[in-house]
């Protein structure tokens, strides 16, 4: 709770009156305070959820144009360079390439990793180029790993998945 | 056409279960404030007298906001006189309801408060009125202690 005096400097005249937790739950000072009720939901779409629900099937599902002929992964519902909705389903292949890297020695509050994360965005096979998803890769070395090379998805068991992108556990290398 | 998910079910959202954005503040009424809700659960209304350029603040300051002279507290009726007034007949969610929301002049002051109009058929600027408070065990120390304001 930022209650308290501050650090700052000021002409004694104008020194502020400092507070303590207990001013505030002993109520000895008014005050009004508020938790506003902020929920939100985000929904996924058409292509995302069928992308989503498949996941749970131990499969990746693109879509397809026929106008320009593009297999769009992740999924969407309208082609964005034809300017038309998408005309097809298509299942393709749990393996792909790393198109480019970062590792990470840092988790999310920025405290230190005992092993670091390979964070890494993978075209997959029979998408179109240059379209790709985020994930992991993990059972190599994070010097070894390179842009090009190729890896497979590791899934989870069937009876663990959820129908989320963490169903795939993380991306191995193919080869070695 | 492509099939499509119908059944809502099946569509999905994040996060499962709903989200929510933690936001919690505390607002204090500082020195001034203070003393004014103190004197409030009493009955009493206080404003505040500049002791160098004698204007008068309403609601109670501890600074003269022009020459920064130390201000006094004095003790004022809580009377005044409609400035400016509006009626709200939606509320927040689109609802009816019937509200009449005025600028008050308070009598012995240089200060207005925006404040509610009760008990009131007519509303006309200029118009007397004076506040009616909650009662002392109801009270909070927020500017809701005063109920509203009604006609003199």
């Amino acid at each position: 709770m930022a209650v308290g005096k501050k650090e700052i400097s000021c002409p004694p005249s104008a020194e502020g009156t400092g507070l303590s937790d207990a001013d505030i739950s002993q109520k000895n000072v008014t005050y009004f305070e508020d938790h506003p009720n902020l929920a939100y939901s985000w929904t996924a779409g058409q292509a995302m959820s069928r992308f989503l629900n498949e996941l749970k099937n131990g499969k990746l599902i693109a879509t397809k144009c026929e106008k320009c002929r593009r297999v769009i992964f992740p999924p969407r519902i309208y082609c964005e360079l034809c300017y038309k909705p998408i005309d097809d389903w298509v299942y393709i292949k749990d393996t792909g390439v790393v198109q480019t890297f970062s590792i990470s020695f840092i988790d999310p509050d920025a405290k230190p990793l005992e092993k670091p994360v390979i964070v890494a965005v993978i075209t997959i096979d029979g998408a179109s180029p240059n379209m790709g998803i985020m994930h992991i890769i993990d059972e190599v070395e994070p010097e070894k790993v390179y842009i090009g090379m190729r890896v497979k998805a590791v899934w989870r068991p069937e009876s663990e998945r959820k129908g989320t992108i963490t169903d795939i556990k993380y991306w191995k290398p193919l080869e070695g | 056409m492509i099939d499509k998910i119908v059944d809502p079910e099946k569509l999905r959202h994040f996060p499962p279960g709903g989200g929510k954005i933690e936001l919690y503040w505390l607002y204090t009424s500082g020195k001034a404030g203070n003393e004014f809700f103190r004197k409030l659960r009493e009955g009493k209304f206080i404003a505040a007298r500049c002791k160098k350029c004698g204007r008068r603040y309403f609601p109670p300051r501890i600074f003269c906001e022009f020459d920064f002279s130390e201000t006094e507290f004095f003790e004022i009726s809580g009377e005044g006189c409609v400035e400016a007034f509006t009626i709200a007949k939606l509320d927040l969610n689109e609802n009816p309801m019937e509200e009449i929301i005025a600028l008050i002049k308070l009598e012995g002051t240089d200060g207005r408060i925006l404040h509610l109009i009760g008990e009131a058929k007519d509303v006309c600027i200029g118009m007397k009125v004076k506040p009616v408070l909650k009662k002392v065990d109801e009270m909070t120390g927020t500017i809701s202690d005063i109920k509203y304001f009604k006609p003199v």
